[in-house]
């Protein structure tokens, strides 16, 4: 799918942003920031069991799954510092880079299964001398009976580094994954209207997904229907909005109100799409709708107005804030933004419990992409929920999500 | 009565207050049998076993975190979740604890867990470095401990209501089956025919695929590989193509494969690799017998003369694929037990004619293997 010069002509440390990313060259960057990240923890090694850090680290694209089937049938990455490309094991050869060496593209290994842990400490073994210092995402019971000889640490001090920032190539894959979902969306909201089911809008999203050539679903769509009083919502730790709860067959009647989130893997990729909808044939938003979601619209350009290198995420909190009259404008359990890569929400996060001094430290620089996902709640009359997605470069930032917000319009 | 999803006002469906209340007592007992005092769960079939409830679903795995905490003293379950929406009515609002990105805030949260400051013994089911050091100090008493047997243990045999929700979940993924098998004609791409699944299953209420590898089209001339991630290739009309659905129903995993030509006419040799191929699956489900070991599938199918095929044999299923793996040379000591339910499946190819797959899912009753799934050619 070809998205013609949408970055027109941004750059990320003085590299463009080309329009469809080039995937081969996207992994041996990632591979090369291991290593810098490697040789700045002083660590000889990684050992990578969960799914996005595996994507991370070897490019391996797997079907998507359930938890329990990608657990006993999982990728294992290793990445040896030093080495010229990571090692994969795996149940799914087809799932492998193609420019994966072969001697580095092995059969499955089971680190959750007691009588599969033997084949993992051989091949740590040739891999590692005794006492090496690794990284390490999960460590089943198995590992900490087999692996003790090893030094462990977590794994995240490595990959949270070369995470934060994103190449160009990663940009444009977050970009052509974020276009595949939107226009997915599109179709689905064209089918909207009372005595549908929040599982039919699944349906009809995750059929079109799939034909316009995403690797894979990362969630279960969510439709919540929020209710005009945070009190008539389900009840909540905190007294916030319950937000996002998850889908059933819950049939959709007119006006309500819809918070969708949802999001793809797009070779490896998690796209975020967030939009608020109006159950009808026919939906035209009240008054109020349209003060809630001008609201919104306010919030997000004050603090897209000051983004840019250099700017950090308490700057960004409060001029969301200002923009609200005072009012934090995100749910409490949540953020004003996160980051999206392999993680569907990933660092940097601003505005959450980590607290403002952490907001401070959190500086932008060119690469780094935030989701705003800020919320005009409106008591009496539910709120506004959408997500825009931006990439920091050289001298700002350039938009990675699309412009409809039906059915409102943007009027500014 | 049992099969569907909707509630029915007379409760004839699966009796949902009564499969939690047997599970937490399965899980309970299992605790106190291999002495543990609590235990922290955060593979998500666990936290679902555990708790019942019903959480947002995301594809793959995420590294460990405590999701769910179980105390043996006050025999409550505690959970992450910041609503009550989609919680079990046992779960009381005290039983919930926030979702926190700090992890100081998560650690304060655990902390105030009444009786976990008491256990001697806390088990999880995983770790990481970071939890490794840090629950300790919410149980200082507590040695860490390994739960991840007990879990397999308790989710091992399946209660009445457990089959009934597999049971669901085949039928489910069978309306899948005739779905793919309505679209699979000469020129479909891998990727439509799992767009076309992926919306049947939605529609049916089940939008959470336990795999999105659920077609692929077997090559009529060289090597034959099996394959996982669907393709844009178009499907020849000579071709042989497999197709494997699942769908989830409360958790519960349920799943069959099926082999078709794409065309009218199929590859020379069809016949004699399907002949093949059900030979494999009649000896894998013949040994799907309590008292057995994997080591008697291996047998059996080593039997048939077919080489050990790139996939597993079986493994076991309930909420999603568990414990034991028969297969890649695993499992050969893994008991199998009464009232267990494996997913079990028969892989063989001939170069010149293609692939040939078939699964079906196996209970393990008294008298012998039971198919949950309706059999190729099976008589209900």
């Amino acid at each position: 799918m070809t998205v013609d010069d949408w970055a027109a002509g941004a750059t990320i440390a003085g590299l463009p942003i080309p329009s469809e990313p080039d995937l081969v060259r996207m992994r041996a960057d990632r591979h090369a920031r291991l290593q810098q990240n490697l040789e700045a923890q002083g660590l000889d090694g990684l050992v990578l069991l969960g799914c996005s850090s595996v994507a991370y680290a070897t490019g391996a694209d797997g079907p998507g799954e359930d938890s329990g089937r990608a657990g006993l049938f999982r990728a294992v990455a290793v990445v040896v510092r030093g080495a010229d490309a990571p090692h994969l094991y795996t149940p799914y050869w087809d799932a492998a880079p193609p420019e994966l060496p072969a001697d580095h593209l092995h059969g499955p290994l089971f680190p959750d299964v007691e009588d599969g842990i033997g084949e993992l400490v051989e091949a740590l073994g040739q891999l590692f001398s005794p006492g090496s210092r690794l990284g390490v995402d999960e460590q089943t019971h198995p590992m900490l009976r087999a692996l003790g000889g090893y030094e462990w640490s977590e794994a995240r001090d490595v990959l949270g580094p070369a995470k934060l920032t994103k190449t160009p190539d990663e940009v444009s894959c977050i970009r052509t994954g974020q276009r595949i979902t939107e226009l997915a969306m599109d179709a689905t909201r064209d089918t909207l209207r009372p005595g549908l089911r929040q599982t039919d809008l699944s349906g009809t999203f995750l059929r079109r997904v799939f034909e316009l050539g995403a690797t894979a679903n990362a969630i279960d769509p969510i439709w919540q229907v929020m209710t005009p009083t945070r009190a008539a919502g389900p009840w909540t730790s905190h007294g916030d909005l319950a937000y996002p709860t998850s889908t059933t067959d819950a049939i959709l009647r007119e006006g309500d109100v819809i918070w969708v989130d949802a999001g793809i893997s797009h070779h490896g990729y998690a796209s975020d799409y967030g939009r608020t909808w109006l159950t009808s044939a026919k939906p035209v938003p009240t008054q109020r709708q349209v003060s809630q979601f001008e609201r919104w619209r306010t919030v997000v350009d004050a603090a897209l107005a000051i983004c840019k290198p250099g700017v950090t995420g308490l700057e960004l909190g409060r001029a969301a804030i200002a923009a609200n009259d005072g009012i934090k404008p995100w749910i409490e359990h949540f953020y004003l933004a996160h980051g999206v890569g392999t993680d569907s929400a990933e660092m940097p996060l601003i505005g959450t419990d980590l607290g403002e001094g952490f907001d401070e430290s959190l500086v932008m620089v060119p690469g780094m992409v935030l989701v705003f996902e800020p919320v005009i709640w409106d008591e009496g009359a539910a709120g506004y929920r959408s997500e825009d997605i931006v990439a920091i470069t050289d001298d700002g930032w350039v938009p990675l999500s699309g412009t409809r917000y039906d059915p409102f319009e943007v009027t500014r | 009565m049992t099969l569907g999803t909707m509630a029915l006002e007379d409760s004839a469906r699966v009796d949902f207050t009564r499969l939690r209340a047997q599970r937490r007592q399965r899980l309970l007992e299992g605790m106190e049998g291999a002495g543990l005092d609590a235990v922290v769960l955060g593979r998500s079939g666990n936290v679902r076993y555990a708790s019942g409830a019903r959480q947002l679903w995301r594809s793959g795995t995420f590294p460990f975190a405590p999701v769910c905490v179980v105390v043996g003293d006050t025999q409550r379950v505690h959970l992450l979740s910041v609503w009550d929406e989609g919680i079990p009515p046992e779960i009381s609002h005290d039983d919930l604890y926030g979702m926190f990105w700090n992890p100081a805030h998560l650690l304060a949260a655990l902390a105030e867990i009444p009786g976990l400051d008491r256990a001697r013994r806390l088990g999880t089911d995983s770790l990481t470095p970071f939890f490794s050091q840090v629950l300790p100090t919410v149980a200082p008493q507590a040695e860490l401990a390994d739960a991840s047997g007990v879990l397999a243990r308790a989710r091992a045999t399946k209660t009445p209501d457990e089959i009934a929700c597999l049971t669901v979940a085949a039928a489910l993924a069978e309306a899948g089956l005739s779905a793919l098998e309505a679209a699979l004609v000469p020129g479909v791409t891998e990727r439509e025919l799992l767009a076309v699944y992926d919306e049947c299953v939605a529609r049916m209420g089940a939008p959470t695929p336990p795999s999105e590898s659920v077609a692929f089209a077997t090559p009529r001339r060289g090597p034959v590989r099996f394959r996982n991630l669907a393709r844009d290739r178009s499907v020849g009309d000579d071709e042989l193509v497999v197709l494997s659905p699942g769908a989830l129903y409360a958790g519960y995993e349920g799943g069959l494969a099926r082999t078709r030509p794409a065309g009218a006419t199929p590859p020379p040799g069809t016949a004699d690799l399907a002949a093949r191929c059900g030979r494999g699956l009649d000896a894998l489900v013949g040994a799907c017998r309590s008292g057995n070991t994997g080591a008697d599938l291996y047998r059996a199918w080593e039997a048939t003369g077919e080489p050990e095929p790139s996939i597993a044999l079986a493994h076991g299923m309930g909420i999603g694929a568990e414990a034991p793996l028969i297969g890649f040379g695993r499992g050969a000591a893994a008991s199998l037990t009464e009232g267990s339910v494996l997913s079990v499946q028969s892989w063989v190819t001939a170069e010149g004619t293609g692939g040939y797959l078939r699964r079906e899912l196996v209970r393990l009753g008294t008298e012998g293997p039971e198919l949950l799934t309706r059999g190729e050619g099976s008589q209900p």
